[in-house]
């Protein structure tokens, strides 16, 4: 079975991690408000997503979840110094997706508050469309990096 | 499979429950696909779907199943959790099984009302979010409630109208309290309102009643000039350090400390006040809308305007400006000395506006009286009425564009008028107006209290607007996120007299429900280390953003080596989970929200519908 075929015999799935004093109910109220966004999108609710450790996320792509939005509280989190422990972690996360070849448009933080339904709708919205743009991670996973020297010229 | 913890590594014995909503998930989701594909779980003993979870029958089905069955976790798939999560739990218990063996599926708010155009898709999204559900509840472990001792007495901080009554609440409830203010005098801003509403009683006689009250109440504790310098502890036992107000308080050690079980934050609001020049704040014309008040009704039988006002000339003309320092806009408006634009609005100046304006024209009938708005939010319930009554009493009404302001500067000197106003009209379509007047009234913000000590001595967050931020504006909306630290009034937001001091009853409720017992009993989400995991880094001491909750102790191992080790005090814990993500060795977590859990739920959402795992092996990728 080639590349293709495998990768285009699955859909693609979004994970959102979403604070459970801010996002959580604001992706709530998106669904009160009959706001329709991908139905690919899989929320697990969290008391805050500085608790995901860098090893998460990568059990999460190495198991097909194609793209991740933190909806966090943003600086509004009522954990002191959260937002920015989480923004440093996730940059770490970045620089080893690089290394790994993974495209940094896959993970996405943002701040969504408790009524942003329409922040929620765009930031999903926006996400759904890198995934679909870039099709599975496992495919670019399986590609890794770059050869170091194989950019053109 | 991942660890199932001390439940043993049996088969787990689930019931998943999912629910129809009476069609509000059902009309989308293919409920029975979703109960069958549930019940396929080798955990899962049984899985029924019923038209009302949170109906007697539906809790009843669940309670006989538990006892009958053997059930040892419950999954139910039905709205969010936020509004039934609670009622399931107490159905296990009241079945004999542990309440935090119990796990929710949100089907109602997160599929069905969001993907009602794609039903297939939204009954896929329904059962993988089962199947998640069912994984993690697998993994549950049995937890207990946190407890503390409870000290029953109370700080109430601030002594403004919503300190006043939450004092004075906690003290009917049989609660000492210990009420601090930093003016010599209580009140507040209400102690200078000329009229309040909707009663139209004088701020100082309402204050003078209810200080009165206080007075006569022994439970309450008066301390004026007094204002909190440190506070320890948590939940049950705050150690709070007061001292009396100096001229110079920086580095000024704490007189005194009081004990107590919980902390009502009532600091209050202050005044938004225009930069100078801005709607000609300066000008000895213009004043705010407090200002104007205290004159209005200071000389009640006066019928001059100009002497009743006390302005130094005629009176003939008065424009009311809204929103100055509300819902300011970035490019329109310029950020105060905090540096942050005021986007929120004041909410109460609309209402307290009209009425001004109508009373002007009910007083002095020959005053001319222009309301100079962006949007008019008389919002509660009867208010729409004061501006009905405004534009009968002869108000003249001019809207301005949202993203345009009015401006008001000094007319030349041959004007007869000394202020002009400009703005453009929408209810005119648009029509430049200059309007000459005498005074010019500004109805100004109402701006976060002074905070920033306490937010630093406590932690308790505040929102990006400054104000104290509540757990959530609707569900908690009286709760900060550290336990026993309760907010009433304008210290959580703009809002009115009547709303002020039914955030200092729901607070004051809250205090006697938590202080009740002779143990304050909290929820058990909070970090839990596994010492056959833990190697004593230190890395969860040091990320931990609150003091005493996590630390390093020593243990003594079998062989008599002596090793530091975290531990975690439970109280002090909030269970943000800062520490987990820090653990090199994954020996924290935060009960029942445990990594294995989340890494289980990952995998159930990503498996294939036969149960494989979703993702590709590199190395069985054919790339050639």
């Amino acid at each position: 079975m080639d590349l293709q075929a495998q990768t285009n015999a699955r859909s693609t799935r979004i994970l959102v991690l979403a604070s459970l004093l801010c996002a959580y109910p604001g992706i709530d109220a998106t669904g009160q408000a009959h706001l329709d966004y991908p139905a690919n999108t899989y929320v697990l609710p969290t008391p805050d997503p500085v608790m995901f450790p860098e090893s998460f996320y990568w059990h999460c792509f190495e198991r097909g979840i194609d793209g991740i939005l933190i909806a966090s509280c943003g600086t509004d989190s009522p954990y002191e110094g959260s937002y920015e422990r989480l923004a440093a972690r996730i940059n770490r996360v970045y620089r080893q997706m690089k290394e790994r070849g993974l495209d940094i448009r896959r993970l996405r933080l943002t701040a969504i508050c408790s009524v942003c339904t329409k922040a929620f709708v765009k930031e999903v919205g926006d996400l759904a469309r890198v995934v679909e743009e870039l099709g599975p991670v496992a495919a670019e996973l399986a590609r890794g990096p770059e050869p170091v020297g194989s950019e053109s010229p | 499979m991942a660890d199932r913890g001390s439940e043993g590594s049996d088969r787990r014995r689930i019931g998943v429950y999912v629910c129809h909503c009476g069609g509000n998930i059902s009309d989308v989701v293919d409920v029975e696909a979703v109960a069958a594909r549930a019940g396929a779980d080798e955990d899962v003993v049984v899985a029924w779907h019923l038209q009302f979870m949170c109906s007697d029958e539906g809790q009843s089905t669940i309670e006989q199943d538990v006892r009958e069955l053997g059930l040892d976790r419950v999954v139910v798939a039905a709205c969010t959790p936020s509004l039934h999560e609670t009622t399931f739990r107490r159905v296990v218990a009241r079945a004999g099984l542990n309440p935090y063996l119990y796990q929710h599926a949100n089907i109602r708010e997160q599929v069905s009302w969001a993907h009602v155009h794609d039903q297939a898709a939204a009954t896929e999204k329904a059962a993988r979010l089962v199947e998640a559900a069912i994984a993690k509840a697998a993994l549950l472990r049995e937890l207990d409630e946190v407890r503390v001792d409870a000290v029953h007495r109370t700080l109430v901080v601030g002594g403004g109208v919503a300190g006043l009554r939450a004092a004075l609440d906690l003290a009917r409830w049989g609660m000492p309290v210990v009420l601090v203010e930093r003016s010599n005098e209580l009140g507040g801003h209400v102690l200078r309102l000329g009229r309040t509403y909707p009663t139209d009683e004088p701020g100082r006689a309402l204050i003078e009643r209810l200080v009165s009250q206080v007075r006569d109440e022994p439970l309450v504790e008066v301390r004026l000039s007094t204002e909190v310098c440190q506070v320890t502890g948590y939940v049950g036992d705050f150690h709070v350090g007061l001292r009396a107000v100096r001229e110079e308080t920086d580095g000024h050690p704490c007189d005194e400390e009081v004990e107590v079980g919980a902390i009502v934050v009532a600091t209050g609001f202050r005044d938004h006040e225009p930069a100078r020049g801005r709607y000609g704040f300066g000008h000895p014309r213009v004043v705010t809308l407090a200002d104007y008040q205290r004159r209005l009704y200071a000389a009640e039988g006066e019928a001059d305007p100009a002497r009743a006002l006390g302005i130094d000339g005629p009176v003939r003309a008065i424009a009311f400006l809204h929103c100055v320092g509300s819902r300011q806009v970035e490019g329109v408006d310029e950020p105060g000395a905090s540096g942050r634009l005021n986007t929120y609005c004041s909410r109460v100046c609309c209402t307290a506006t009209v009425r001004a304006a109508a009373e002007t024209r009910r007083r002095f009938p020959a005053v001319r009286v222009v309301d100079v708005y962006r949007d008019i939010r008389t919002y509660a319930r009867d208010q729409e009425q004061e501006y009905r009554r405004a534009g009968e009493a002869g108000v003249v009404f001019v809207r301005v564009p949202t993203d345009e302001r009015a401006t008001v500067e000094p007319a030349p000197r041959e004007d007869p008028y000394p202020l002009l106003v400009r703005t453009r009209d929408t209810l005119t379509f648009g029509a430049e107006l200059e309007v000459p007047v005498d005074l010019v009234v500004l109805a100004t913000a109402m701006e976060p209290g002074p905070v920033e000590d306490l937010v630093a001595m406590t932690k308790a967050p505040t929102g990006a607007d400054g104000f104290l931020l509540e757990v959530h504006p609707k569900l908690r909306p009286v709760e900060s996120a550290i336990p026993g630290i309760l907010l009433a009034g304008t210290a959580r937001g703009p809002m009115d007299i009547a709303e002020s001091t039914t955030s200092a009853s729901a607070a004051a409720a809250k205090v006697a429900t938590l202080l009740a017992g002779d143990q304050v009993e909290m929820e058990p989400f909070v970090a839990r280390v596994d010492l056959s995991r833990c190697r004593g880094s230190g890395e969860c001491v040091a990320t931990c953003p609150y003091p005493g909750a996590v630390g390093l102790q020593d243990v003594e191992l079998d062989e008599g080596v002596v090793v530091p080790r975290a531990y975690v005090n439970p109280v002090a814990c909030k269970g943000c989970g800062a520490c987990v993500a820090v653990c090199p060795n994954g020996a924290v977590d935060v009960q029942g929200w445990e990594m294995s859990q989340y890494l289980a739920m990952v995998d159930a959402i990503t498996a294939d519908p036969a149960g494989f795992p979703r993702a590709i092996d590199p190395s069985e990728v054919t790339t050639g």
